[in-house]
Parts: C-alpha cells; sequence; structure tokens
C-alpha cells in the first residue's frame, strides 16, 4: 500500500487560484455594499424619517435671502438665483416651471417660476431686481432634476441693478446656517398650527416619536396647506 | 509688457507661514543645486556606484509621478466615460499633473551624472533603444507636451486670445487620449525600470508584476493626491473658487472616495497574490517583512477600509484622513522598491543626506510657488471668462 502523501498546498499554484476565486467571488457583493449606502442612507431617513438641520445644505458662499432663494454673483457679474436645499426637502421632488424669459426685466419680488408636484404649486419669487440674462437649460430640459442639487440647479441668472442696495441683508454662512435651523423649528410649529386648524388630532403622519420631522412633509399635504405655507415662508 | 508687469505683482499676503518657510528652504536648495552642477553630485548626496539611484529618483522621480497620475484618471473619467460630475476638477488637476512631471523630470536632470546626455533619446545620439528609460524619456516629453495642450486653452482665456482658445480646445479631446494612452504605458515603465534589479532588491518588493503594481497604485496614488491638493485649494483659494466648485466640492470627494477604495482592494489582492506566486512566506519573519506587513497592512488594507467607511457614511473628512494614510503608503511602497529595499543586505546602507532632503524640498516648495501663481491668475478654479463659456 502507497504511503500517505498529502500536497502542501502552499508548494503549488494553488493558494494563488484560490486567492483568486475568491477575489472574484467577493467583487459583486463588494461592488453591491459599496454602492448600497447611498440607498441605504435614503431609505433609512425615510423609516427613520429625520428632517434636521444636520442634513441640509448651507454651502458657506451663497447669499440667502429670506424666502427661501439663493443668489450668487459670479466674475461676469450676473448673479445666479436658486432656491434652497431647506425647501426642496419640505416638498420633495417638483418639477419647476420658468415664468420669465431672457431679456426680460423684473423686480425684486416678481414671480421667477414655479415649483409643482402632483398639482399643487409654490410660487419662487425674485430677490433681486434686474434683467434675466439665462433660464438654466439643465432644468428647462430636465425640470425634475431640482432636487438632486439645488445649489448647482440655479434657475435663472440675472444681471442685478441693485445688488448692494438689495443684497444688503441677505444672510451669509454662519448666519444663513443658524436661520435655517430657526426656518425648520418655525415649520414645525407651522405644521403644528396648520394641523390644530385642520382639525386633526395628532400630527403622526409628519412627526415621528422624538417630535423630529420625517423628510419631505409637504408632500402629503393638500394645495390648501400649500398655499398657508407660501404666505408664512415664501414672502418677502 | 503691462500685462506682464500686472501678472508679476504678488497677490495676497506676503508674510504667510507657507512663504516664511519655504523662502529659506528654496534658497538653500538653490545653492546646493548649484554646487550639485559644479563640484558633482557626491558633493551634495550620499549615492555611491552600488546605490545610484536614492532619494531623487525614489522620491521626485518614482513617487512623484505615481501621484500625477490624477490627471490621466480624471480626464478618462470626464472625457472618455463622460462623467460630468468631474468636470469641475480637470483643470487644475491636469496643471497640478504638468507641472509635477515638468518638476520631477527636473528632478531626474540633478541625479545624472553627464545631465546634456538626457536630450540623447530624443534626438537620436544613441538612442537607447533596449533601455526601459529610452519609453520613460519620450513618454515624459510627450506627455508634458500633451498635458500643456489640454491646460493650454486656460492660458488663451487668461491672455484672451480667443481664435488660439478655439483652436485649442479642438485639440484637448486628442490630446487627452494621446495622454491616457501614454500614462498607462510610462506609469507601469517606472516599474519596468526595476526588473533587471532582481538580485539588489528584497524579494518581498521585487517580482515581475512591478510594472503592473506600479500601474494600478498610480490610479489610488493620482486620485488620493486630487482629493489632498482639492481640500487644500479649497480652503486656500476660496475667493478663486466658481459656484460650481464651492458646492460640488464635497460630492466630487465622496464619488473619489469610491474609486479608490475598490482600486486598493484590486491593488491589494494583486498584492496578496504576487507574494502567494513568489512564494515569500519565509521573508514574513524578518525586520523587513514586518516592514512589509506594515505597508500593507497599515498603509494598503486600513485605508481601503476607511475609503469604503468614508464612503458608506458620507464622511468627507474621514476621506480627507484616508487620502493622507494611502499617500504615505504609497511613498513607503515606493522607497521600499527604490530605496528601502534596494541593497537591503549590504554592509552599508544608503541614507539620504540632509541636503537631498533640502534639494527635494526645493523642488516641492518653487513647484507649489508656480502652483499658486497660476490659479491665481488664470482662470483654473474659477470659471472661465463668458466669451469662451459653453465650449470645451
Amino acid at each position: 500500500m502507497d504511503a500517505f502523501t498529502y500536497t502542501d498546498i502552499f508548494d503549488t499554484k494553488g493558494i494563488e487560484y484560490i486567492i483568486v476565486i475568491f477575489f472574484l467571488l467577493m467583487i459583486i457583493p463588494v461592488w453591491i455594499i459599496l454602492n448600497r449606502p447611498l440607498k441605504l442612507k435614503a431609505r433609512v431617513s425615510r423609516a427613520a424619517g429625520a428632517l434636521t438641520a444636520a442634513i441640509l445644505r448651507v454651502p458657506k458662499g451663497l447669499l440667502f435671502s429670506k424666502n427661501h432663494t439663493w443668489t450668487h454673483m459670479g466674475h461676469s457679474g450676473n448673479a445666479r438665483i436658486g432656491v434652497d436645499d431647506l425647501l426642496l426637502h419640505l416638498t420633495g421632488g417638483v418639477e419647476v416651471g420658468f415664468l420669465q424669459e431672457q431679456g426680460t426685466r423684473i423686480r425684486k419680488g416678481d414671480l421667477l417660476a414655479v415649483l409643482q408636484r402632483d398639482g399643487k404649486k409654490l410660487e419662487v419669487t425674485s430677490p433681486i431686481t434686474g434683467r434675466v440674462e439665462r433660464v438654466n437649460p439643465t432644468l428647462v430640459e430636465n425640470p425634475g432634476a431640482l432636487k438632486e442639487d439645488p445649489y448647482h440647479s440655479w434657475l435663472y441668472e440675472i444681471e442685478p441693478e441693485n445688488w448692494k442696495e438689495e443684497t444688503g441683508r441677505f444672510l451669509l454662512a454662519g448666519e444663513a446656517s443658524r436661520w435655517i435651523g430657526e426656518e425648520l423649528s418655525r415649520f414645525k410649529d407651522f405644521l403644528a398650527a396648520t394641523v390644530h386648524g385642520e382639525g386633526q388630532a395628532t400630527l403622526e403622519p409628519v412627526l415621528q416619536a422624538g417630535g423630529e420631522l420625517i423628510d419631505e412633509p409637504l408632500s402629503e399635504m393638500d394645495q390648501e396647506v400649500w398655499s398657508s405655507f407660501q404666505s408664512a415662508f415664501l414672502t418677502m | 509688457m503691462k500685462f506682464l508687469a500686472a501678472s508679476l505683482k504678488p497677490h495676497g499676503r506676503i508674510f504667510t507661514v507657507f512663504n516664511m518657510v519655504s523662502v529659506p528652504i528654496m534658497t538653500l536648495g538653490i545653492a546646493l543645486i548649484v554646487i550639485r552642477f559644479v563640484k558633482g553630485i557626491g558633493s551634495v548626496t550620499n549615492l555611491t556606484q552600488e546605490v545610484p539611484w536614492g532619494l531623487w529618483i525614489g522620491f521626485d522621480v518614482v513617487t512623484g509621478v505615481a501621484f500625477a497620475g490624477g490627471a490621466y484618471v480624471v480626464t478618462f473619467m470626464v472625457y472618455i466615460l463622460n462623467i460630468q460630475k468631474y468636470k469641475p476638477i480637470v483643470r487644475v488637476t491636469v496643471l497640478n499633473g504638468f507641472l509635477a512631471y515638468v518638476f520631477y523630470a527636473g528632478a531626474l536632470l540633478l541625479d545624472l551624472g553627464k545631465p546634456w546626455n538626457v536630450i540623447n533619446p530624443i534626438i537620436g545620439n544613441s538612442f537607447g533603444v533596449s533601455s526601459v528609460l529610452f519609453l520613460v524619456a519620450w513618454h515624459f516629453l510627450l506627455y508634458m507636451i500633451a498635458q500643456l495642450i489640454e491646460f493650454s486653452p486656460a492660458i488663451a482665456e487668461w491672455i484672451g486670445a480667443k481664435k488660439a482658445r478655439k483652436i485649442l480646445s479642438g485639440m484637448t479631446l486628442g490630446a487627452v487620449i494621446f495622454g491616457i494612452t501614454l500614462s498607462t504605458l510610462h506609469q507601469s515603465g517606472l516599474g519596468a525600470l526595476y526588473l533587471m534589479a532582481r538580485e539588489k532588491i528584497h524579494p518581498l518588493w521585487y517580482s515581475e508584476f512591478i510594472p503592473i503594481l506600479f500601474f494600478v497604485s498610480s490610479i489610488f496614488a493620482g486620485l488620493s493626491m486630487v482629493i489632498f491638493e482639492g481640500s487644500i485649494s479649497h480652503r486656500v483659494f476660496f475667493d478663486q473658487l466658481s459656484e460650481k466648485n464651492r458646492t460640488s466640492h464635497d460630492g466630487i470627494i465622496h464619488g473619489l472616495s469610491k474609486i479608490c477604495a475598490f482600486t486598493l482592494l484590486i491593488y491589494f489582492t494583486l498584492q496578496v497574490v504576487v507574494f502567494a506566486h513568489g512564494k515569500h512566506w519565509m521573508y514574513l519573519d524578518s525586520r523587513m517583512g514586518l516592514w512589509y506587513l506594515t505597508e500593507m497592512i497599515g498603509f494598503v488594507l486600513v485605508p481601503m477600509i476607511l475609503y469604503f467607511f468614508s464612503y458608506r457614511t458620507r464622511n468627507i473628512s474621514l476621506v480627507k484622513v484616508s487620502a493622507l494614510v494611502t499617500m504615505v503608503g504609497v511613498i513607503i511602497n515606493r522607497l521600499n522598491v527604490t530605496v528601502i529595499g534596494f541593497k537591503w543586505d549590504a554592509a552599508t546602507h544608503y541614507v539620504p543626506s540632509w541636503m537631498e532632503i533640502v534639494v527635494t524640498l526645493t523642488v516641492l516648495s518653487i513647484e507649489i510657488w508656480i502652483f499658486r501663481w497660476i490659479v491665481r491668475r488664470m482662470p483654473v478654479l474659477r470659471d472661465s471668462p463668458d466669451w469662451a463659456k459653453d465650449t470645451h
């Protein structure tokens, strides 16, 4: 009878094959896990539902107006205008309807655009006076792209007439962040008042057990609430 | 002339910490470079016949070129894969890559016994076609030209040359494709330089797969440098940043961290396979083995996990830490192959002299000064002028 023999795997190419096979088997689940966090975060945030100031983006270099628009002047002297992240987190994904054309002169407070979702709408007014130089072509082609990046997805480019005077009281950096936090608190109070006004007993649909707002709380509300929100938050 | 004079005027504060540290270093370094050329390389370095390549090659050239790899990776993603998300960082990355190659090719001149012969592979006075250096020389030259073409629209915008800008923009895509093709070869070519040194490099770092490992590591090395440099530029040149750059910065960093995590995984697997293939198990039980494990676990596996984790949690600060650790790992790996693991068993080991270190820092400082000069004047981080917009 032959003596028992064994093959030392470390002495053959066997270990290399095992490593490569292991890598190939692992690569797909690793890629899935690597990509999962973005979806997981959205699911977790929706399940946990927390709309808190911590998740809101407030870029330091933009000027924020109290009608929830931001503005930024570029080197060309034209100012870009958009809506802030808080507004989009409150409404959820919306489609933009542009109301002004290139070349039009607009005044501070004039209607610029409407944000629409499921038949409900909010009106966005201009924070500054000037002439419309450009409408964002990306949003014209894809009106639903606003929520992905509200600070990259500007609405209009305007040549301002009274930049210094009109933007003097706008908010920047830390001030803007604090104001956004305050607006979020004010929105909770607004919701509470709205719900009680409508005779509902509880804010359960829009508040978690810990009192935090769910993301996109306005998305489930009707036009009447949207109109009240318009008056309370988007009017300068 | 007026334009030139205005351009030469300093922008920003003069007495910054960086200026006050770098100016004496550069002054001393330039003096040392003059001494090197007057009195010979032995007067400022610890290089010998046995160890002819030291810190200048190992760090400036081999490591520096790895870090310049961000240019070909980013241009590949933007122009070939059409991932427009990374468009805001193309110019600054190409600028960094161009300066890196110019200065590290320049640093190469310091190491040559007869620097005037550097032109030989180009002009044909003994091409040296059997040497990998022939490939490296041609590639460096051609890649610098390609990067200059890629960056030249910014120069044209700066001087207001509209027609030139149009022509140069039309050449961009061709230069990008050419540059990517060149990069894949010379990144691995730098590793191929050491294939002939089988007996001289420690077995844990020598293998016939050095070129592939160098190429793969150049991907995450370059992107980590993009993250590192981008984070610093974002703070230092905040006033220069276009709105797109400002708002897209975090998203870009986040995206790059995913690519780095995955590439590090591939690299780590390759290293494990190469290790198993070479049957280097017995070397682990030694000082060099411990150092090898430190490099693989501490500076490849750990940053890979950090990148992975930072991508999942969208933690931008952790991404920056991961980038730093990765860069240190790349430096360690390249120095292990070129310096530390080279002639590891010799009676006396090569240790770079303080003068070599000062010259290396000088090269780095001058590069940063020029980078800063360009960024403050040309449309690199800020938007192009209106007349140049909506074109490449």
